[in-house]
């Protein structure tokens, strides 16, 4: 192994990046471009959902103060109106057909004895009968039914604590240990940051590669002291120097355009993503051994998008994907580096508590060069 | 094979030496106990129709194929000597080269391999440029070259390392009767210099350049000598003819 020799072959492939504006194009606006379009695209919390309350409630004339106390208006009133936007109806048929006609995602009803019901209960344990608020959803949308649903337990929740009403439970979610008033978006870019880090390291090390076995470059390489050790080491620091400067841009475009906070070492978020570069470029080597041309090599997109995307924990934690499948996410690459990046940047931690998602890169990075190695020398058939 | 090649005994005058040398892919058999030697300071054209085994035999000298049987030895080392690749040069059939990278950064890239420093490179890149004609591209990207303007890039690469010994896989196809002639010029120049050229070639009568030629069929030697030789030999009064005749079996 000469490391000389191994800048050569460095060299030269940036010095073919830099003289082919499209690929560079490609390597520094495509990954702005994606975290973009996902960042706004895909904020992740549904709001401004419509629904229709009919209120029926007659409230609950106080013997004491004469005055009529309504609790189903204080709910009302208490509904994030971010999440909800409130319309009124007076039947509660046709609002459901408005629903029906998709005008509306659900009808909430209060029944005439609502309060009634309530302040008796209250009195009397055993009085019989519930003071329930009805929804009635639509819920062909899991997403927008359950913002519903919460919406209108949240609402719930917080009267009775404004209101001081007697309840024998409350949920004090008010502490959180870790990302305290963070929103999706925060948790969203450090799993896009990994993932379109891995996409376009990947498949631009497999197109370049696939483009050297085909022309005939690779051959010709091997017929020169060029070992097989110094082409692939060669390559790995030059998609590792991309990968590294994607990677900076992503981070700093996340932090100062999207304001995602970095509760931990930036520093250590950017190892992370940078070892996720080197083990996606030994995967391209790897994979371009299984492509005779480069339309091949597209074919192998699916392959490489669709289990990264769906069990690393970009969109959704892994805690989401069925058990059985969940061994699956162990051994995707870009698993390691999400979560480890996430934990760094959303947590804070160091590197005493995401040394294992290195150490996994640093071992994916060892087998995939090792294996991308002797796919070369099996080359000499 | 020559009996004046047989008389020539001590091993290291041979840049070139191969025994039985066999390779099949699958069940089609590409090289049968191919033999071949070629004295140092030679320039041996290896002739034959496509499917002969010409490439085949190359590649393996070159380290890109494995052999299913027979061995070789180049300038006196034997194969799998850590020592051979820098000593040997190779241009590919195939035009193989870096479509954006500029001719300059092309010829550079396969001098530093063969780690030759910046000055060495400069003084052989600007010799070679005047040599393939294409002092004026130095600096255009491969992808906007022609094809024949890629194909001298390509010999020009082959050649900044000036190995002892070069294979050359058709460096003359697509190259203008002019400038093919001017390329026979420097492979003598080469050959003055104590460099061993092994080529191959299907353009039978440029041939006549070479010291030696073998002829080559369904991957074996048919006919090995000096052209004038094996003109006579065959009695015939072009290449083109004389491989016929030796194709038929008329020869050995």
């Amino acid at each position: 192994m000469n490391p000389k020799r191994s800048l050569t072959v460095t060299k030269r492939v940036l010095f073919e990046l830099k003289n082919d504006k499209r690929t560079l194009a490609m390597i520094f606006i495509a990954p702005i471009f994606a975290m973009t379009v996902f960042g706004l695209g895909f904020s992740g919390d549904v709001h401004d959902i419509k629904v229709i309350v009919v209120n029926q409630d007659q409230g609950f004339l106080n013997p004491i103060s004469h005055s009529n106390v309504s609790i189903s208006e204080k709910i009302i009133a208490n509904i994030d109106r971010d999440v909800l936007v409130v319309g009124y109806g007076s039947d509660v048929k046709a609002s459901i057909d408005k629903v029906k006609n998709g005008d509306s995602y659900a009808v909430i009803v209060f029944s005439p004895d609502f309060t009634r019901t309530l302040m008796m209960k209250m009195q009397n344990a055993s009085y019989s009968g519930n003071a329930t608020v009805k929804v009635m959803a639509d819920k062909s949308n899991v997403n927008v039914g359950n913002a519903i649903i919460k919406a209108v337990s949240d609402a719930v929740a917080k009267t009775i604590k404004k209101e001081g009403l007697k309840a024998p439970m409350e949920i004090d979610a008010n502490d959180a240990i870790y990302g305290k008033g963070m929103t999706f978006i925060d948790f969203f870019i450090p799993g896009i940051m990994g993932f379109v880090v891995f996409l376009l390291t990947t498949l631009l090390t497999l197109i370049t590669f696939v483009g050297e076995r085909t022309s005939g470059t690779l051959d010709r390489m091997l017929a020169t002291p060029l070992k097989e050790s110094e082409i692939v080491v060669g390559y790995a620091t030059a998609f590792g120097i991309t990968g590294t400067l994607q990677t900076a841009e992503l981070l700093t475009f996340g932090i100062l355009v999207f304001g995602i906070p970095v509760e931990g070492n930036v520093g250590l978020a950017f190892i992370i993503i940078a070892l996720l570069a080197i083990v996606s470029q030994a995967l391209g080597i790897l994979l371009s051994a299984f492509a005779k041309r480069e339309a091949q090599a597209i074919q192998f997109i699916p392959f490489i998008i669709l289990p990264a995307l769906l069990l690393a924990g970009v969109f959704w934690p892994v805690e989401a994907i069925p058990s059985w499948l969940r061994p699956f996410s162990y051994i995707i690459p870009p698993f390691y580096a999400v979560e480890g990046c996430r934990a760094v940047m959303l947590r804070g931690w160091g590197l005493d508590k995401v040394w294992l998602d290195i150490v996994a890169l640093v071992g994916f990075a060892v087998v995939f060069l090792t294996l991308a190695m002797l796919t070369l020398k099996m080359r000499r058939k | 094979m020559s009996s004046k090649t047989k008389g020539k005994g001590k091993a290291d005058s041979f840049a070139v030496v191969a025994k039985g040398l066999t390779k099949q892919f699958g069940k089609f058999t590409a090289l049968d106990a191919f033999d071949l030697k070629v004295r140092k300071g030679e320039v041996y054209g290896l002739l034959g129709p496509n499917g002969a085994g010409k490439t085949t035999a190359i590649k393996i000298m070159c380290r890109l194929l494995k052999l299913t049987a027979g061995s070789f030895s180049l300038l006196g080392m034997p194969m799998g000597d850590g020592r051979i690749p820098q000593q040997v040069g190779y241009m590919p059939q195939e035009t193989a080269l870096y479509n954006n990278l500029t001719v300059h950064q092309n010829i550079e890239f396969f001098g530093h391999v063969f780690g030759l420093d910046n000055a060495t490179i400069a003084k052989r890149e600007a010799e070679l440029l005047e040599f393939v004609d294409l002092v004026k591209w130095r600096d255009s990207l491969v992808s906007n070259l022609s094809g024949g303007m890629k194909h001298r890039t390509s010999l020009a690469c082959a050649l900044v390392p000036q190995p002892e010994l070069l294979f050359l896989d058709e460096p003359t196809v697509g190259v203008d009767p002019k400038l093919r002639a001017s390329f026979w010029n420097y492979f003598d120049m080469l050959k003055s210099k104590g460099i061993t050229i092994v080529i191959t070639t299907h353009y039978m009568d440029e041939a006549r350049h070479c010291d030696r030629i073998g002829f080559m069929r369904a991957g074996r030697l048919i006919a090995e000598g000096t052209p004038a030789e094996i003109l006579k030999r065959t009695g015939t009064d072009s290449l083109e003819d004389a491989f016929l005749k030796a194709a038929e079996g008329a020869v050995e």
